[in-house]
């Protein structure tokens, strides 16, 4: 088993009106590292989440997830191991409004057909206990991303894909979810990736890299 | 449109309708010869009063009146009162009280100079219920409020009155029934079968009542009374005909009439007149001559009628001078017919020596269609 | 203004498909509405103009309350002071044999007339015969027929036509057509005295029509006539008459009328769904208008306007559609819609500009008012919680009234018990709108309630995520739900209230009809006017078979009681003395009494009357009542009411014997046939046609009855069907595109929920399941509104319509079917809509941010 737990080779993308977005990417992702990747707008972030996360596929290279190549997956395949080995936070939190925060952040125990007990403690673990019964329009948004990061996180994935998870949020709510997420992922011994212009955020990873047109680079803040 | 065209349809139906006893009236095909109607034969001796009355097993039958009237103020009206009765020959075996057997139609008209044109309305209806009639055995016809009666005493009532005008008269005869042809016996046309049974009764003195726009004029006056039933009539060659019937003031009663050709010729004419001692004088065809004076065209229908004519009965000669012009009858909304039938005074050596009633038929087109 | 127009144009241009599912719901709504109208307008002024041309210009017409009256009368109307013009009429329906038309109605009205009178009052019916044959039109033997009638019986002039007149055969020269028949309209008109021999009906009229002479007040003309003729006659005005011709058909044409409005209906709720959830989608647009600088006004201005347009629009479409339907229903169909209300006419549709307005109008005003509530929810909203997540359906709540719906249901209860309105079911019609209105209203609180109620039972149900979704989605979005569920709710329940309606209406007109048809077979004589038929000499030919075990004889006849109202029919049979009930299908229960027959007292002579008497003139049991039976009036006593589902204008039964004492008419129309166990039916229809009149007769099985009575029954009831799946149609177009709707508005959940590891047959599960729950609730809740509809259809609107009551049946077979149908309709629908929710572009949903 490898120690990488997500390997990017040759990755070449092109929108379907044929401009180039990633051009021969490659890149690694070690157990357990936590990565923030910025750049430029348009210039393939959100492309590149969804090429990890098996919701896209490339037109040649692969996406090797744990090893497994997840890009030559079927549809089917490629969910079921999202599903188990990844946790996702948005910018715009995403909580389903018609669910109670429980309900929220155990959809993936749901999913995986696992235990429901440790949502509860998820919750706590997020800073929200007592309020499991309560629904997402009674939060903040704070408090939503906190529901979206104890659901990232509550069926212990491999890897946390986030996408500007403090984009919508104050300063100060931000650097509180940022150190949540920090804590959460190594607590859970996951790995992560963070999309984000936010160099406050990019602080709080191992390493930042920069997606440009002629591939990822390491970078310095 | 579709209202205008309605209304158009409605006339047109009204003139169909009945029309076609307008033409049968008129003239019979030998075709149309039944077997359940008879024929008009010489050497029949009519009979009184029996003959006065109906003739049903005749196809067509009229009482025919006309006659001049004058109000207590001089005013004078021509009139003419008609009740015909058609046969229909159908409906022989059918029980049904509506069975349309015999038919009565009924005209009436009166010509007034002061109204400068002929006013006239007719009625037509089938015989039973009691609505209309014509008995046998004395003269009595009805046509609903319509009607002729020949009372015991050989005096006649008529009452006809319409929204408009209408007439309500007593007429006494003071002659003998002038029987017409041989004995009653009276040929139209060259064939022994073209003939009718035909008398008149001059003379009648006449009172009564004229009716007209709500107003009404006691008049009295001179009438003439014609009564003919036949079964075949005319000659398919006929084109029309001029007749007068004419009371005379000396007491003398004048009938002629020509038949005209469809060729301009003449194809049969007849004269008799009365003597006021009852001798009857008749005229040979030669005797006979009707000679247009004055031509008229109606604004109505564009035909042009001789209204003034000189006559001639051997060696007499009258000249005809109408009571006005305009005395056509345009019934081409109803029946259909369209002839002039006026009140004429009889001038002989510049003096007026009679009055009469001039009828005219043909002259919009041939009868014969 | 300029901003407006773009938003509009913006909205339909991504979301074409929902504005023009709408629209053309409006416009079938509307459509339906216009076209039913002009159909039976025109079918309706035709058959009425109709029969006003056969009056021609008449002021009064003078008939008998027995169909037929005296001659003798005719000569007494023509003189009588004030009368111009007196026109003897007959008229008679006389049946062609074999030649049945299209719409079931094989009789020929022969109108006999006498030509110099008619001419004056109704020339258009004067016959226009061959040239040179004019006197055709008084022969006895000739017969003037309409083109229509001429083509429907396939003759043409100087053909012969032959038919039978009692038992007697008739032939007839065609001696041409009519001055004037209205297209379609097949009638024959012959001389009156030929008419009078050749179809039996000396010394008889129809009616004297009359024109009065100028300046006669025809008010006093009319009482002073009245007075004069006695009770045995009517004098009737033409208005009257139309009355008479409006009543035969109005409860007809109103509930036609009502079942349009009720698709209208269902399209303005489809309107108010869509626009309730292209709100719900566009909410954060309107947020960003209003902290644009957009007023309240302006928004609420901005959505009416949204709806208006569709209004227009759709209400353009609908009348043009209306009337395209209508012309080609009439080209292809008749004007009759399957009723038997206006037999023998083809009536023109005339576009009416006014009516058109009013529907239009109606279309229109129906759309705003599906309008108005997300309208004035968009301009409520405060955008600044409009931003915020889940407040759609705390948004939604404030659509929702419990107390309004609550209301509603308790007014749609006590309008049941309301009477009639001027003779129409107004407050049942009502009553059903307010039903299904409270109902939709109340939807969100019942699921609220069902679920709060099975709260704890659910818990103890293991279910995987789908299944966990869908129901948490019905649970805490009851709002959103809603607005699907009222799609399936209404059209479901019209559908079951229609069914069970029907139903209940066809099954007790089967059980009448075993009642009513005993016997194994009727014979009855080709029928004419209010001829017996049947003479003593002939009614003892029969009798007189050894094959019958019983042989009863009735007397049929046509009785006008109310000059404004249709005849009314009177029966004269043998009825069982003992027990009537063996005889009539008689209504015995607490409201309606039954006097025993040997309760009565000596001199009375006993009357059975259909519920139509009781309901139009009020004959209670006990009352004694004076009939106009054979040529006076005599005393009855109503002893029961019976049900009758043939004859919505009133019929009463009587003894035989008593209507043959009371007017000496020994003839009777119909022979009712018991066979011996032993013979065969085929044999004895055989012996009946060697008979010397044998030919002549009509002879029918009671099972041959028994279905052409249903075939009428479900002929009657096509327009009915077809208006029911036209609502239907448009609810389901409501509930296609409230899903679709929710898929754009959900786009983002689906997003996330693909992201964290749904598959999209997941998903799509998701969704089916989402749809058969909902349908299932739309089905349940569906079923129980419709059940409360259909007991007011059976016990309120039918009763007060046509004045008959039903038992009540419910077609559990067919309910359960359409239910099943329903159930894969709906979740297709859902499952349709929802392949928008596993596309490509819900990934990018989730990033999609304003």
């Amino acid at each position: 088993m490898s120690l990488n737990i997500l390997e990017l080779r040759n990755i070449n993308k092109a929108y379907p009106q044929g401009r180039k977005v990633l051009d021969n990417l490659i890149f690694t992702l070690k157990a357990g590292e936590y990565v923030a990747i910025m750049g430029e707008s348009g210039v393939g972030k959100s492309t590149l989440l969804n090429l990890i996360a098996g919701l896209d596929t490339p037109d040649s290279g692969e996406v090797l997830i744990d090893g497994v190549a997840i890009s030559s997956l079927s549809d089917d395949a490629a969910t079921q191991l999202r599903r188990e080995r990844f946790g996702f936070i948005f910018q715009a939190f995403h909580v389903l409004p018609h669910l109670t925060l429980l309900q929220n952040v155990a959809l993936p125990l749901l999913l995986n057909g696992q235990s429901l007990q440790h949502a509860e403690q998820m919750l706590d673990q997020v800073g929200l206990q007592g309020r499991g019964q309560d629904f997402p329009r009674q939060l903040s948004g704070g408090e939503l991303q906190r529901v979206a990061i104890a659901r990232a996180l509550i069926h212990r994935p491999k890897l946390i894909l986030a996408d500007e998870p403090t984009g919508n949020l104050d300063p100060d709510t931000a650097q509180e979810i940022l150190q949540l997420i920090r804590a959460e992922i190594n607590a859970n011994n996951a790995s992560a990736i963070i999309v984000t212009h936010s160099h406050m955020a990019a602080a709080t990873t191992d390493r930042v890299m920069n997606l440009r047109k002629d591939g990822l680079h390491p970078m310095s803040l | 449109m579709k209202q205008s065209y309605k209304k158009n349809k409605k006339r047109f139906v009204m003139l169909i309708g009945l029309l076609f006893l307008m033409i049968s009236v008129m003239t019979v095909n030998d075709s149309a010869l039944s077997s359940r109607l008879l024929p008009v034969l010489p050497d029949h001796l009519l009979v009184f009063p029996n003959d006065y009355g109906a003739h049903p097993d005749f196809r067509l039958e009229w009482w025919y009146i006309t006659g001049w009237l004058e109000t207590d103020d001089k005013k004078k009206f021509g009139f003419q009162v008609t009740f015909f009765r058609y046969a229909t020959d159908l409906n022989f075996g059918n029980p049904s009280r509506f069975a349309a057997k015999d038919v009565v139609i009924a005209h009436l008209a009166l010509s007034d100079p002061a109204v400068g044109r002929l006013m006239h309305r007719e009625k037509t209806a089938r015989e039973g219920f009691d609505l209309a009639y014509s008995k046998q055995g004395n003269t009595g016809v009805k046509l609903d409020d319509w009607f002729l009666v020949r009372e015991e005493n050989g005096t006649y009532q008529v009452d006809m009155r319409s929204e408009d005008f209408g007439l309500q008269l007593s007429l006494r005869p003071t002659q003998k029934p002038m029987l017409q042809g041989d004995q009653g016996f009276s040929r139209k046309g060259p064939k022994p079968e073209q003939a009718s049974y035909y008398y008149s009764e001059p003379h009648l003195s006449t009172t009564g009542t004229v009716f007209k726009n709500h107003q009404s004029f006691s008049v009295d006056g001179v009438a003439w009374l014609d009564h003919e039933w036949s079964t075949a009539y005319l000659d398919s060659d006929a084109d029309g005909w001029d007749w007068i019937g004419a009371n005379l003031d000396d007491g003398s009663a004048l009938m002629m009439f020509q038949i005209r050709g469809k060729k301009g010729d003449r194809i049969w004419a007849y004269a008799a007149l009365r003597e006021v001692s009852g001798e009857m004088r008749f005229f040979t065809a030669n005797e006979i001559e009707f000679t247009p004076i004055r031509m008229w065209e109606s604004p109505h229908t564009e035909a042009v009628y001789p209204v003034s004519m000189r006559i001639r009965t051997g060696e007499i000669e009258w000249q005809l001078i109408p009571l006005m012009d305009d005395q056509e009858l345009d019934s081409r909304q109803s029946t259909g017919a369209v002839y002039w039938e006026g009140a004429v005074t009889l001038i002989k050596d510049n003096r007026s020596v009679g009055q009469g009633y001039l009828e005219l038929t043909g002259y919009v087109r041939p009868l014969t269609l | 203004m300029m901003l407006n127009r773009w938003l509009l144009v913006g909205e339909w241009r991504s979301h074409i498909g929902q504005a023009l599912v709408t629209l053309l719901a409006i416009a079938i709504g509307v459509a339906m509405g216009f076209s039913i109208h002009l159909l039976n307008s025109a079918a309706f002024n035709e058959f009425s103009a109709a029969s006003k041309d056969l009056s021609g210009q008449s002021d009064l017409l003078v008939r008998a309350k027995t169909a037929l009256m005296d001659e003798a009368l005719y000569p007494q109307l023509a003189v009588y002071d004030g009368v111009a013009v007196a026109n003897p009429v007959l008229e008679l329906d006389i049946a062609m044999p074999g030649k049945r038309q299209a719409r079931g109605d094989y009789k020929l009205k022969v109108i006999g007339i006498d030509m110099f009178r008619a001419a004056q009052i109704a020339p258009d019916l004067l016959g226009v015969p061959e040239e040179g044959k004019a006197m055709d039109r008084l022969a006895d033997d000739t017969i003037f027929l309409s083109p229509a009638a001429m083509s429907w019986l396939e003759v043409k002039q100087n053909d012969t036509l032959s038919f039978h007149v009692g038992i007697q055969s008739v032939s007839l020269r065609v001696a041409g057509g009519l001055v004037r028949a209205r297209s379609g309209q097949s009638i024959a008109v012959m001389d009156i005295g030929a008419a009078q021999w050749r179809l039996q009906h000396l010394g008889k009229l129809s009616r004297v029509e009359l024109k009065l002479k100028d300046g006669v007040n025809h008010a006093v003309f009319k009482d002073k006539l009245e007075q004069h003729l006695g009770t045995s006659y009517a004098v009737v005005e033409l208005e009257n008459q139309e009355a008479r011709v409006a009543n035969m058909s109005r409860a007809y044409r109103v509930n036609l009328n009502m079942l349009a409005l009720v698709a209208l209906f269902t399209g303005s709720f489809l309107v108010f769904s869509t626009q309730a959830l292209s709100i719900i989608r566009r909410r954060q647009q309107f947020a960003l208008l209003r902290v644009l600088g957009f007023t309240r006004r302006q928004l609420l201005w901005q959505v009416m306007i949204e709806g208006m347009m569709l209004g227009i629009l759709g209400s353009i479409v609908g009348v043009v559609l209306g009337y395209a339907i209508a012309v080609s229903v009439i080209e292809f169909f008749g004007g009759s819609l399957g009723s038997s209300f206006f037999p023998g006419i083809k009536p023109d549709i005339n576009f009416e500009i006014w009516t058109a307005l009013i529907y239009f109008v109606v279309g229109l005003g129906v759309t705003l008012l599906g309008s108005i509530v997300p309208a004035l929810e968009a301009a409520r909203a405060k955008p600044a919680l409009a931003l915020k997540l889940g407040s759609e359906d705390a948004a939604m709540k404030k659509t929702s009234f419990p107390w309004f719906a609550i209301m509603g249901l308790c007014l749609a209860v006590i309008f049941t018990q309301l009477p009639v309105l001027n003779g129409l079911p107004v407050f049942g019609y009502l009553a059903i709108a307010l039903l299904l209105i409270g109902s939709i209203a109340l939807i969100p609180h019942v699921i609220t309630w069902l679920f709060a109620a099975t709260v704890t039972f659910r818990r103890h149900i293991r279910m995987g995520a789908v299944g966990f979704l869908s129901l948490a989605r019905l649970e805490n979005a009851p709002n959103h739900a809603s607005i699907a569920l009222g799609g399936i709710l209404a059209s479901f329940s019209l559908m079951v209230a229609m069914a069970i309606m029907v139903t209940s209406f066809r099954e007790s007109v089967d059980q009448w009809l075993d009642r009513v048809l005993p016997a194994d077979l009727y014979v009855r004589t080709a029928a004419v006017g209010d001829l017996g038929g049947f003479h003593l000499d002939t009614q003892q030919i029969i009798s007189a078979f050894p094959a019958f075990s019983r042989v009863d004889f009735f007397r049929t006849q046509q009785v006008l009681f109310d000059v404004d109202r249709p005849e009314v029919t009177l029966f004269a049979r043998p009825i069982d003395r003992i027990d009537p009930r063996n005889t009539l299908p008689i209504i015995n229960d607490e409201t309606h009494a039954v006097i025993a027959l040997d309760s009565l007292p000596e001199n009375v002579l006993p009357v059975w009357v259909s519920e139509a008497m009781v309901d139009l003139y009020g004959y209670q049991v006990g009352e004694r009542v004076m009939l106009p039976i054979g040529a006076s009036t005599h005393e009855f006593m109503v002893v029961a009411v019976w049900r009758d589902y043939g004859r919505q204008f009133g019929a009463i039964q009587i003894q035989l014997d008593d209507y043959r004492t009371i007017t000496g008419d020994s003839t009777v129309n119909t022979v009712a046939l018991w066979l011996q166990a032993n013979v065969s039916m085929q044999q004895v229809i055989e012996q009946l046609r060697q008979l010397p009149f044998g030919k002549e007769l009509e002879i029918s099985r009671s099972s041959d009855l028994r279905a052409i009575s249903l075939e009428i029954f479900d002929r009657s009831f096509a327009v009915t069907y077809l208006l029911e799946l036209v609502a239907v149609i448009i609810g389901l177009f409501g509930v296609a595109a409230s899903f679709s709707a929710q898929m754009l508005a959900r786009a983002k959940e689906f997003g996330m929920l693909r992201h964290i590891g749904m598959t999209r047959h997941q998903i799509l599960l998701m969704l089916a399941t989402e749809g058969g729950l909902l349908t299932s609730l739309g089905i349940m809740f569906g079923f129980l509104l419709g059940w409360g509809i259909s007991l007011v259809l059976i016990f309120i609107i039918n009763p007060q319509s046509f004045h008959w009551t039903m038992q009540m049946y419910l077609p559990w077979g067919w309910l359960i079917m359409i239910a099943i149908v329903m159930l894969i309709t709906a979740t297709c629908t859902a499952l349709l809509a929802g392949r928008r929710a596993v596309s490509k572009q819900v990934i990018q949903a989730v990033r999609e941010d304003w």
